[in-house]
């Protein structure tokens, strides 16, 4: 009863809401925060992509220590790092199992943990980078890199919603758990009590997209008046929402830290196999 | 500052797709400097009426358009919306929808960043000082309270500069120490800064302490504009529209003693004109009802219950503290308190939503820690303050029927439709309940509660966000749900229903009980009154400041009780005639 209860709060709408906007607003102090989104796009362009043209397995394990002391630099949340935890033990679990039963050994299962550690390195390298950019960031970022207004300005403005539209949600769903009728037993696994809170889970959001939509009627009128149509893609407006970006001496120093290592690690790998 | 700044001339205008026209040769002129409070029944064009000053209509809204309007010399046909932006500023209803950053600095200066202007930061700083939200630059603005939400919400049109300001309907969604603190902001912006206030409004006491000049609209016709007193005083023509001068007004209309039709419009004046009781002091504390209420059977009982929730800095805020209280038969609690007391929390500690964390609510002898809301709903009912989110099926019928159908209850058809027309929502019971007008889906909230024939009924302030004619019907129909449940539970703002319903009122302040007693003991107390941010009804204030013993709650008992003083002292022989 006691593990049950503590359970359910950890997995609570409200509770989630909360694990979201840290992730996405909380951590802005870290070193990885304060540096220029160029920057980490950058970094992330490489450790995002590279993996998958990497087999040496000496690099990846390098790489895959470098990104650990990025995730834990970046201070990220932990339910997202438990949600990475079980997806990979899960996937490597089954792979395994997979591997045994059709009569496979260990020189089977390598290849396939070389693909989990790839996985892993472009995952974490995902949330390191995403928990160091707030939303703001993210689209001032992508503004500057030359992707249009429209689409930056809505990320931003996602997550401006997105706590109302969580509570929202919640909303609608506790209307349904105040009104309806729980299964009687749990059923074997409670499998009765999930597939009650599955179905009203998704019955929740029907509600919302028609709130939503009447929502959206006021934000486009307040837009037009705030003259965002007029400044989406004005090069004078764009130029003072950026101007607060530059490369300062930390960004460099991250660029050619991260250049320097992999590099060695290459010379390393290389040799060593 | 004669100068006319805004000239409304012919307008028609009708919506794309709407059969009717929503305004009708409108004809308005609008001073420089004006304070200006439109008022009008639902769907008389108000809001319609201030588009017009911005320029959505005709830019956005692209129906039939016809006549002229000019702002600032500027023809809004000729101008663009942006343009017309510098010179008008527009606070929705629902203005949270039209916060669009994350940050409070950052929305506020969101305006003059679009426009290209090199200090927005500096322009957005100013306006949040204007609104008095300095120190929540960095602020998210879910963190923010409503109150606070809507200030930004100014700021954001003040962020321009703009000579007009236009809010519809300011104070809806607040508790009367934060309306007024909106009302002040408004008028220090319109006496120190100049800046013309345009405010959509259902409240006229607001009206009669704030606004200089009333424009009435029926229909889409704009009838008349005149000093907020001469306009206040044409009680009949107000009340035929549903609109209720404010309370001293009406007293004094229905007296027949005010000859010349020299009605008061406000508390102050309306002391003046009155005769003063010389009746004894009303002792300070009342009695309260505990004795009464021992013996009566009870329904839900808290001992040492606190709450507290994660915010989302991960701290814990505590809500609620040592609450111990019973909730008998035949109850009809008013909880009382301003914005953030605990009110809602405490209600959804009895749903068994949330979780105490000390101490415990037993609803019906049950332990809500040991079970779960679904099992609560037999005995307890929870309306939300927004009727939106209790909407969950696609038609109000549906709606009704939700719980009992889950329930597989026996001939349940039957009971739904005597709910339906209890609530008089017959005629509406196969439409979807979020496209009806505000009081339409309050009535169908309480529909819903009602039909899950509950033992204790819990409202989250039923009566907010409703014109006052609405607000009387839902106010009456929340007084006929004694006869269906055994105990009502009421959080609110509205004084007046607390005046006229409740038998009980409960009064919460910093998540304790402040007081427990009836609704003498809470509104004779003036230090509580004071100490909770509490607002007595007008017509109460009046009579305790005559000194009348006992106090008035209604305008009603006011009148009965002036008339006969009056009569008495007619009897000795002393005329009283007040000029």
């Amino acid at each position: 009863m006691e593990y049950r209860q503590k359970l359910f709060d950890k997995l609570s709408v409200e509770q989630v809401k909360i694990e979201l906007l840290n992730t996405a607003y909380g951590n802005d102090q870290t070193f990885l925060a304060k540096l220029d989104p160029r920057t980490l796009f950058i970094w992330y362009l490489f450790f995002g992509f590279a993996p998958w043209f990497i087999h040496n397995q000496a690099i990846l394990l390098g790489m895959f220590a470098f990104v650990v002391v990025m995730m834990l630099i970046a201070r990220s949340s932990p339910l997202i790092i438990f949600i990475l935890c079980l997806g990979l033990l899960g996937q490597g679990g089954y792979l395994l199992l997979a591997a045994w039963f059709f009569g496979g050994d260990l020189s089977t299962i390598m290849p396939l943990l070389i693909l989990t550690m790839k996985l892993s390195i472009i995952s974490l390298a995902s949330i390191s980078v995403f928990t160091s950019m707030d939303p703001e960031k993210l689209s001032d970022g992508l503004l500057k890199v030359g992707v249009p207004g429209q689409v930056s300005f809505s990320i931003s403005y996602a997550y401006r919603m997105l706590p109302s539209l969580i509570e929202e949600y919640h909303h609608v769903f506790l209307s349904f758990r105040l009104r309806g009728k729980a299964p009687e037993k749990h059923g074997i696994l409670y499998w009765r009590s999930i597939a009650y809170f599955v179905k009203i889970a998704m019955l929740s959001f029907y509600p919302l997209m028609l709130s939503t939509s009447k929502r959206a009627r006021t934000t486009v009128e307040a837009l037009e008046t705030k003259g965002s149509f007029f400044a989406f893609n004005n090069p004078k407006v764009k130029a003072i929402k950026l101007a607060h970006l530059t490369f300062r001496q930390r960004d460099y120093w991250f660029l050619t830290f991260s250049l320097l290592y992999v590099i060695s690690l290459f010379i390393f790998g290389i040799l060593y196999s | 500052m004669t100068t006319e700044q805004i000239k409304i001339e012919h307008v028609n205008f009708k919506y794309p797709g709407g059969e009717h026209p929503v305004l009708n040769d409108v004809n308005l002129t609008i001073q420089k400097g004006a304070f200006v409070a439109i008022i009008g029944g639902n769907g008389s064009g108000k809001s319609t009426l201030c588009k017009l000053i911005n320029g959505l209509i005709p830019h956005y809204y692209v129906g039939d358009f016809t006549g002229s309007v000019t702002v600032n010399g500027l023809d809004t046909k000729e101008s663009k919306v942006a343009d017309l932006s510098h010179h008008v500023g527009y606070v929705y209803q629902d203005f949270d929808n039209q916060l669009v950053r994350a940050r409070v600095l950052e929305d506020a200066s969101f305006a003059p960043l679009n426009f290209g202007h090199a200090d927005y930061k500096e322009r957005g700083k100013r306006a949040l000082e204007l609104t008095g939200l300095t120190g929540h630059d960095e602020e998210f603005i879910w963190q923010l309270s409503g109150g606070q939400k809507h200030l930004l919400a100014l700021a954001g049109a003040v962020s321009l500069d703009p000579d007009i300001l236009i809010m519809d309907e300011p104070i809806a969604q607040l508790d009367p120490f934060h309306a007024k603190e909106i009302y002040d902001v408004l008028k220090m912006l319109n006496e120190q800064h100049g800046k013309t206030i345009i405010v959509i409004e259902h409240h006229t006491e607001f009206i009669a302490d704030y606004c200089k000049e009333v424009v009435l609209m029926d229909q889409g016709n704009v009838i008349w504009k005149k000093p907020t007193a001469d306009a206040l005083r044409l009680v009949e023509q107000l009340m035929e529209r549903q609109i209720f001068p404010p309370q001293v007004t009406q007293a004094a209309f229905k007296l027949d003693t005010f000859s010349n039709k020299s009605y008061p419009i406000t508390l102050s004046e309306a002391l003046g004109l009155f005769p003063n009781q010389v009746g004894e002091e009303v002792a300070a504390h009342g009695p309260t009802n505990n004795s009464e209420r021992a013996g009566r059977q009870s329904i839900v009982e808290m001992e040492q219950v606190s709450f507290a929730y994660k915010t989302i800095t991960r701290s814990k805020k505590t809500v609620l503290n040592g609450i111990d209280l019973t909730i008998n038969q035949g109850d009809r609690i008013a909880l009382v308190g301003n914005n953030g007391a605990g009110k809602s929390s405490l209600m959804r500690l009895i749903t068994g939503l949330v979780k105490p964390a000390e101490g415990k609510v037993m609803v019906k002898g049950k332990n809500t820690r040991e079970c779960s809301p679904e099992k609560m709903a037999d005995f307890v009912t929870y309306i939300y303050q927004n009727p939106e989110e209790m909407f969950i099926e696609d038609s109000v019928r549906k709606d009704v029927s939700f719980f009992l159908k889950a329930r597989k209850v026996p001939e349940y058809e039957k009971i739904v439709d005597r709910i339906l027309e209890q609530f008089e929502l017959t005629s509406l019971q196969e439409r979807d309940s979020r496209l009806m007008s505000g009081g339409q889906q309050r009535r169908a909230s309480l529909a819903i509660g009602v039909a899950m024939n509950p033992s204790i009924i819990l409202l989250d302030e039923p009566t907010a966000n409703l014109d006052i004619a609405t607000r009387k019907h839902i106010t009456r129909l929340i007084g006929t749900l004694k006869d269906n449940v055994e105990a009502v539970l009421v959080a609110t703002h509205d004084m007046q229903l607390v005046a006229e319903w409740a038998n009980r009122v409960i009064v919460l302040k910093d998540g304790h009980v402040l007081h427990d007693g009836t609704r003498e003991s809470v509104f004779n107390n003036r230090e509580l009154l004071d100490l909770a941010g509490l607002n007595p009804p007008q017509i109460m204030e009046l009579s305790r400041g005559l000194n009348m013993s006992p106090v008035c709650y209604t305008v009603d008992d006011f009148v009965a009780a002036v008339n006969k003083q009056f009569g008495e002292e007619n009897n000795d022989g002393i005329q009283t005639k007040i000029i």
